[in-house]
């Protein structure tokens, strides 16, 4: 059964700034929603807000999961990630001095994953080579790229049914972006996932896109129905593409 | 040179068995110094607590002190998990651990040894058991086994740990702890708790340590400080954190003051074994083992 993640009138910020203004944001069942923007618009700010990082000062985030509904706000965020919602933080946030397995291995803490622990490590390992060549190093001592599908696999063995991402692409070489957004679409076809991507790439994160949303401080300017609309909206050209 | 080879020899087997002593008192301070940043320098008193619950079970029930500090170690942990709960609560949470909690900690370690003073008196104790008195022989090596049996009993303690550090989902959070907080809480574990159990573990091993303290030698109250310089030293120079480079520093540092008190005699053996620190520093910042 699939799930969905339901973000409505949210704000947010810290201390006196104010970063999230009534932000609303919908990620149906099976899709993958983008969330665009550039650098210091909120998109972080919002991702936090739905992992329990931040605490929003009004709104709502309910994610359905299985049938069930939870309502987020207010749940620590250990918690929240044991409901089955996994986040690739930016940084990638890593063990560095960990290896790659035992990395991989903490993952797979949430009591759900446990029985998976197996499959999905061979899922991780076929589909990342690179990490079953390098899974007795040092994360810290790995590239960026090795790291950024760490931290995806490190997600992924929580075998959650909602993924977010933020900013997959950043740090990464050109040919590097195209093929981790490639393997986010992998991802979430094997897993049959939901995933919220935040990701500055216009263009990359549009190729794999169900929907998206634009958010200009703090705001979402434009929502997109399909990865068209958002491609030949006139408010995108000019607020966030700049052309 | 026949005499000199077998003091040689007898200097490095006693140096390695009084290596595998300092590994058991050390351990702790892997745990809560090298994985997760508390500076418990209270340990050695712990230490001397677990000395004195095996003398007490020793003399009043005539149980083996080895025997009676496992079955003591669930009392110890509770008292770790309690000590934690405090530490978090006063000082880690309000991030001014480092000096407040060194502070705290060195409060603890005067606490336990008047407790001690007051229950048990300033006169030094000892315990009996089978193994204290006889030696195996191997030609010219003499192995007390007031010595092996300490040594046995800290290698199997800390080869236990490993293995649940190494391999189970709480182990390995443990390790992960120091760090990156945040990042454990989106692998689903409270990383609070599992400090705690950390804290809990390294003062149960308090238990043990101090009975294989106890079987080695008598034991008086404030036994534990000298013991403090010691323990750090060993748990730096393996590499915060590395089991396996805590027993490998504890049995270097054994050896070298064994042989430096067999050669020049025993008054000289800290400062060689502190000179090699310092050295072994110079060389590998991060220990020898430490990633």
């Amino acid at each position: 059964m699939a799930s969905s993640l339901t973000i409505e009138g949210v704000s947010a910020g810290y201390g006196a700034v104010r970063v999230l203004e009534d932000v609303s944001v919908s990620v149906g069942a099976g899709q993958t929603v983008a969330l665009l923007g550039t650098n210091g618009n909120g998109k972080s700010t919002l991702m936090k807000c739905v992992m329990g990082m931040v605490r929003p000062f009004a709104g709502r985030i309910t994610a359905e999961i299985d049938g069930t509904r939870h309502e987020l706000v207010g749940r620590s965020t250990e918690a929240i990630v044991d409901l089955g919602i996994a986040f690739v933080p930016e940084g990638r946030r890593l063990f560095p001095r960990l290896t790659v397995t035992e990395n991989l291995m903490l993952g797979a803490f949430r009591k759900t994953a446990r029985a998976a622990i197996a499959r999905n490590l061979d899922f991780c390992f076929e589909t990342f080579p690179r990490l079953k060549e390098r899974r007795g190093q040092l994360a810290g001592s790995m590239s960026g790229g090795e790291q950024q599908m760490l931290a995806l696999g490190r997600a992924l063995m929580s075998a959650p049914r909602i993924l977010l991402i933020d900013e997959p692409s950043v740090g990464l070489a050109p040919v590097l972006v195209r093929r981790t957004i490639d393997k986010i679409k992998e991802l979430k076809d094997g897993f049959q996932l939901t995933v919220l991507m935040a990701e500055q790439n216009f263009t990359q994160a549009i190729r794999i896109a169900d929907r998206g949303y634009v958010i200009v401080h703090g705001q979402i300017a434009f929502e997109g129905g399909s990865a068209e609309e958002l491609n030949n909206n006139e408010l995108i050209r000019k607020f966030y593409l700049g052309l | 040179m026949d005499i000199s080879f077998s003091l040689l020899g007898n200097a490095i087997v006693s140096g390695l068995l009084l290596g595998g002593f300092y590994a058991a008192v050390t351990i702790g301070i892997s745990i809560s110094f090298g994985m997760l940043d508390i500076v418990n320098i209270a340990h050695p008193a712990f230490i001397i607590l677990g000395s004195y619950g095996a003398y007490f079970a020793n003399s009043q029930l005539g149980v083996d002190p080895i025997v009676a500090s496992l079955v003591l170690t669930p009392a110890f942990y509770l008292l770790g998990a309690g000590i934690y709960e405090v530490y978090h609560r006063s000082f880690e949470r309000r991030g001014d651990a480092s000096m407040r909690g060194l502070a705290f900690f060195f409060g603890l370690l005067f606490i336990t040894e008047v407790v001690l003073v007051l229950v048990f008196g300033v006169d030094y104790r000892l315990v009996r058991a089978i193994y204290i008195g006889p030696s195996l022989h191997f030609g010219e090596i003499e192995v007390p086994l007031r010595l092996l049996v300490p040594a046995v009993a800290s290698l199997a303690m800390i080869g236990g740990l490993y293995l649940f550090l190494s391999r189970s989902f709480i182990g390995r959070a443990i390790q992960a702890v120091a760090q990156d907080q945040g990042a454990l809480r989106l692998m689903a574990a409270d990383p609070v708790r599992i400090k705690r159990i950390a804290f809990a573990l390294s003062i149960a091993t308090a238990s043990v340590g101090g009975a294989i303290l106890i079987v080695i030698q008598p034991v008086e109250p404030s036994l534990g400080r000298e013991y403090i310089g010691r323990v750090f030293a060993i748990a730096v120079l393996g590499g915060l954190g590395s089991f396996a480079g805590t027993v490998v520093a504890a049995m270097v540092l054994g050896i070298m003051e064994s042989l430096t008190a067999t050669f020049y005699g025993p008054s000289w053996s800290p400062a060689v074994a502190f000179g090699f620190l310092l050295l072994a520093l110079a060389v590998k910042p991060s220990g020898m083992f430490g990633r």
